[in-house]
């Protein structure tokens, strides 16, 4: 067996761990199942960590006789093999059962881990299929299947099609644990995309960020589309809901600027300024209406986006891995999808500088969101969005959501990333509200 | 079931209900989905985003079923249905989906003890003495049976035998007379009843809120309450329970004395939950009198519970705040204190809200919640005190505690679209608590609302099990001002004091068993000297508390 000290020390290293600065006390294997009982063994396990507090987090976790099969493409394969065949594997405490789409023919040779994910683990084979492993898990459906199975079915062409999944059901939980979707070979994420242009062939970047828009906003009206499906039907928003936007943003801004720490000189731009920020928000939400809400993509940023033959694809629907699952599958406004692709444009802004050491032309932030929104505006169902001013103080909302969002997730995980959320709130501070 | 339309939206948690925060809803007054006048299910169902941000996790129906409505639906009249005002039973099914995948759980009230007077099986027995039904409920020729029973309603019911014209008997009844008692000496009764939690059970409640259990049974020289025979049969419903779904609570309703409610929980075997109703009245009384001792005297007083069971906290409910648990004396010190209209009065207990017991005192409030929330037990809110709405003591019975929520500032207070006079009650309209000045919608945008503060207090207890799971151990200051004590989970030990009084107070604490460690006020995360040798100095504002985790000193 696998002791408890070792289970800690394996699952709280790995990059996927979304607890760092929790303490752990304890740790348990809550189901193991063996997956293949033959040489190279492979069992498939759910550990529980459990916090100083009593709260836990469960993670799943491949092992031979290291804790890291999927380091093995021999390992991964199999589980590939075991999505085709629509395998059954029985354990003490549940079952896993894996589920093919449609068939994929041919063996499959070369696997290769896909490096720096925050929360799951990927593996491409042949640069044909793409294997991604949820870490943590939480009960219930994981939304990233949910929404590619909604979007495929709906015939929302710009997404990698999926092929496949594996999930467990048992004593523990019901939950989604992988999914086997299309690896779109030969393309370049949109971040690393408009890094890479930024000083050159920055002109073309920004015509197509109009169709990201487009794709953006057809991906929106699809997910409103069916009014049949109590998971996904737009939903009037009630007169309390902005209120309730108001205070849950409002929280976060409130508990974010009581943790920050003293002595990160980066955040003197903001320091003392968390009541102004409040205030901001107070303003931003007088607004008239807030159009509806629908399931949205829930963590859309340009990191999230490939560009491939010319079009957009849009991948990763599983939300903000910090929110719970509940929290993610909620429906809101598809504004926070623009502002959290608005934002993403704010970073790329900073960040050619400081990764390429290339300087954006002056305008380069203002024009991409101006040709986002335009693209977004002209594809989006417009019952699903306010209508001007509105429609500009809403997004606001979002952005200072989003915001501090990353201004938390920076002072936790990259301290040298902090000035660019610090950045961007103060130039919401600084900028007219629109009337 | 299948995996990828899972109906579990929950981890396994067999003790999920001793985490929880459980809170009760009138769905006839929490919001009208269909414009006519009355709360229902689809209406409910709009309002569960509040309901998840807010952060309850297990919502508690009053009795959704048939009835003509004499008692607030507690009086019965079909057991496998859905009140038409109410909805479907495709509407309570898609409810409960909806607050699923929310991460909420839902419990329903059930009465086991009587049924409506207007329930065909009533109805059968009085007219078909012989009949299948004939011996249903409780028929006597002799109405003096039993008389050290007592009688609950004392307001209106002279008697807890009434006389029937049709069947020429009296029949038995602990509660109003139109509510008959039923016959749990018949196994058809008990059989029937195994039916009915299990219906509900099937279409995927998480529990029930067994309304009145403590009078199923009847016997010779004895007050009918507690009765070993009504203890076997709760097993025997706890049994059928466990051996056929997860996860599932049964909460008992027994307004009786700590000794008397433990027997309710068994060997862990009977009820997993239980209502605390004489700790209540307590905390009125020693807010009242800036005293902490009558709390920490009944917490005292109260014996250790099995393990897997838990106590259900409450400081105000659909009910009047009910007096029978006190002494007679404590009784004429909170009427005095806190019913000083006699219309306040209703049986043995006082039919106000929280907010207006409170005299609307907002520290007040907050320190009755604080109190709450940091005992060994899981809190149970009634809806509408997360904004302190105030109640109306000129409408009948409990009505006067029962008015629509108030959502938003706009006609009817947000809660329905029909005309005034449609409404199944007036919403509450003064200056002070009507619902231009106390709603939903302003609180939330009000950073400083009371429900603002209430929903960080929700998101603190959930993020330290020990308030649901710890041990409690009551620290005796000098000052009686100061209800202090410690709680312990694990590693996690959190220290709450609460001042009592209403002016400030200093008091000094014996924590030299945690010295070393830091206290960490919870809600701001700021440090305080750590515990040395000398006895702990804290100072509280009038109404103040503190709750601190006590962290072991690791440096920083």
């Amino acid at each position: 067996m696998t002791g408890e000290r070792e289970l800690i020390e394996f699952v709280t290293a790995q990059r996927w761990f979304g607890s760092k600065t929790r303490d752990v006390a304890h740790s348990k294997v809550v189901d193991r199942l063996t997956l293949r009982a033959d040489e190279p063994r492979l069992e498939l396990l759910l550990v529980e960590i459990r916090f100083d507090t009593g709260t836990h987090e469960t993670y799943q976790l491949l092992a031979d006789d290291s804790l890291d099969a999927l380091a093995d493409p021999r390992q991964v394969r199999e589980l590939v093999h075991m999505i085709r065949g629509g395998a059954k594997m029985p354990g003490r405490g549940g079952v896993v059962e894996f589920a093919p789409v449609s068939g994929f023919g041919g063996e499959l040779r070369e696997a290769r881990p896909v490096g720096a994910e925050q929360s799951n683990t990927s593996i491409v084979f042949d640069e044909e299929l793409i294997l991604k492993v949820f870490r943590r898990l939480e009960a219930g459906i994981n939304p990233e299947l949910e929404l590619l199975r909604f979007l495929t079915e709906h015939g929302f062409p710009n997404i990698a099609e999926l092929f496949g999944w594996y999930a467990y059901a048992g004593r523990q939980m019901d939950a989604t644990l992988g999914i086997l979707q299309r690896f779109v070979a030969g393309a370049r994420d949109g971040w690393e995309r408009a890094l890479d242009t930024m000083g050159e062939g920055a002109d073309d970047f920004i015509s197509s960020v109009r169709r990201l828009g487009e794709v953006t906003g057809s991906m929106h009206s699809t997910l409103g589309s069916d009014s049949h499906d109590p998971s996904f039907c737009p939903e009037e928003t009630s007169t309390e809901s902005l209120g309730l936007l108001t205070a849950t943003v409002d929280e976060e801004i409130e508990s974010v600027f009581l943790d920050l720490p003293d002595d990160v000189p980066e955040l003197e731009p903001i320091r003392g300024r968390g009541e102004e920020v409040r205030e901001r928000l107070r303003l931003l939400t007088n607004l008239g209406g807030t159009g509806r809400v629908i399931r949205g993509h829930g963590d859309f940023h340009l990191g999230q986006t490939l560009w491939a033959d010319g079009d957009w694809v849009i991948l990763d629907f599983e939300g903000e891995p910090a929110r719970s699952l509940p929290e993610r599958r909620r429906k809101r406004s598809p504004l926070r999808d623009v502002a959290g692709i608005l934002r993403s444009f704010s970073y790329a802004a900073s960040a050619g500088p400081l990764l390429r050491g290339v300087e954006p032309p002056a305008d380069w932030e203002a024009r991409t969101r101006a040709h986002f929104l335009d693209g977004y505006r002209e594809a989006v169902e417009q019952s699903l969005v306010p209508s001007g001013a509105s429609m500009d103080k809403l997004l606001s909302v979002f952005e200072l959501e989003k915001a501090v969002y990353e201004l938390r997730y920076e002072l936790n995980n990259r301290p040298d990333w902090v000035r660019i959320p610090v950045a961007g709130i103060v130039r919401m501070l600084e900028e007219e509200v629109p009337v | 079931m299948s995996i990828t339309e899972p109906s579990n939206w929950f981890e396994r948690d067999p003790l999920w209900f001793k985490k929880a925060v459980f809170y009760e809803i009138h769905l006839r007054g929490f919001y009208d989905g269909n414009d006519d006048g009355s709360g229902d299910f689809r209406g409910l169902a709009e309002k569960l985003d509040y309901l998840q941000w807010l952060g309850v996790d297990c919502l508690w129906l009053l009795p959704p079923y048939p009835s003509p409505l004499r008692d607030g639906g507690y009086d019965i009249s079909d057991f496998f249905g859905i009140h038409p005002d109410y909805g479907s039973t495709d509407d309570f099914k898609y409810f409960v989906d909806q607050a699923h995948q929310r991460g909420m759980r839902v419990i329903s009230d059930l009465v086991m003890n009587h049924t409506s007077a207007d329930h065909p099986w009533f109805q059968e027995s009085r007219t078909d003495p012989a009949g299948p039904y004939g011996d249903w409920y409780v028929w006597s020729d002799d109405d003096t049976r039993w008389s050290e029973a007592r009688i609950i309603f004392l307001d209106t019911e002279p008697s807890n035998w009434t006389w029937d014209p049709v069947r020429g008997q009296y029949y038995w009844h602990r509660f109003f007379s139109h509510q008959p008692d039923l016959n749990y000496d018949n196994p058809e009764v008990q059989e029937q009843m195994l039916n009915v939690l299990r219906f509900w059970l099937d279409l995927g409640l998480d529990g029930f809120r067994l309304d009145a259990v403590p009078y199923l049974y009847e016997r010779d020289g004895t007050n009918g309450e507690n009765l070993p025979e009504t203890h076997a049969f709760l097993k025997r419903v706890r049994a059928e329970v466990d051996a056929r779904y997860t996860d599932r609570v049964l909460l008992a309703e027994a307004n009786q004395w700590p000794a008397d409610v433990v027997q309710y929980f068994g060997e862990g075997d009977e009820c997993h939950m239980a209502f605390h109703f004489p700790v209540m009245p307590r905390m009125f009384m020693a807010v009242r009198r800036e005293d902490a001792l009558p709390m920490v005297e009944i917490l005292e007083s109260t014996p250790s519970i099995p393990e897997g069971t838990q106590w259900g906290l409450f400081l105000r409910n659909h009910d009047e705040l009910t007096l029978e648990m006190v002494t007679d004396d404590e009784r004429d010190y909170l009427y005095d204190e806190y019913a000083k209209d006699p219309r306040m009065k209703l049986n043995l207990g006082i039919r106000r809200r929280l907010a207006s017991l409170l005299d609307n005192g907002r520290d007040e409030i907050q320190l009755m919640h604080a109190v709450l929330f940091s005992l060994p037990g899981s809190p149970v809110l009634y809806y509408g005190d997360e904004i302190g709405m105030g109640d109306n003591i000129f409408l009948g019975d409990r009505d006067g505690v029962r008015t629509p929520m108030q959502w938003t500032g706009d006609r009817n207070g947000g809660f329905s679209r029909a005309d005034f006079q449609q409404l199944y009650l007036p919403p509450l309209m003064d200056p002070v608590y009507g619902f231009q000045a106390v709603n939903v919608e302003a609180q939330l945008r009000q950073p400083n609302s009371l429900l603002r503060w209430i929903h960080r207090l929700i998101a603190l207890r959930k993020d330290h099990p020990v308030f649901g799971l710890g041990t409690y151990e009551a620290l005796r200051p000098e000052n009686p001002r100061i209800f202090a004590h410690v709680r312990t989970y694990e590693d996690d030990v959190v220290l709450c004091v609460h001042n009592l009084a209403r002016s400030a107070q200093a008091v000094e604490l014996d924590l030299s068993r945690w010295q070393g460690s830091v206290p960490e006020e919870m809600f701001g995360r700021t440090r305080f000297p750590a515990i040395g040798e000398l006895p702990y100095l804290l100072t509280l504002a009038p109404r103040g508390f503190f709750w601190f985790q006590l962290r072991k000193d690791e440096g920083e």
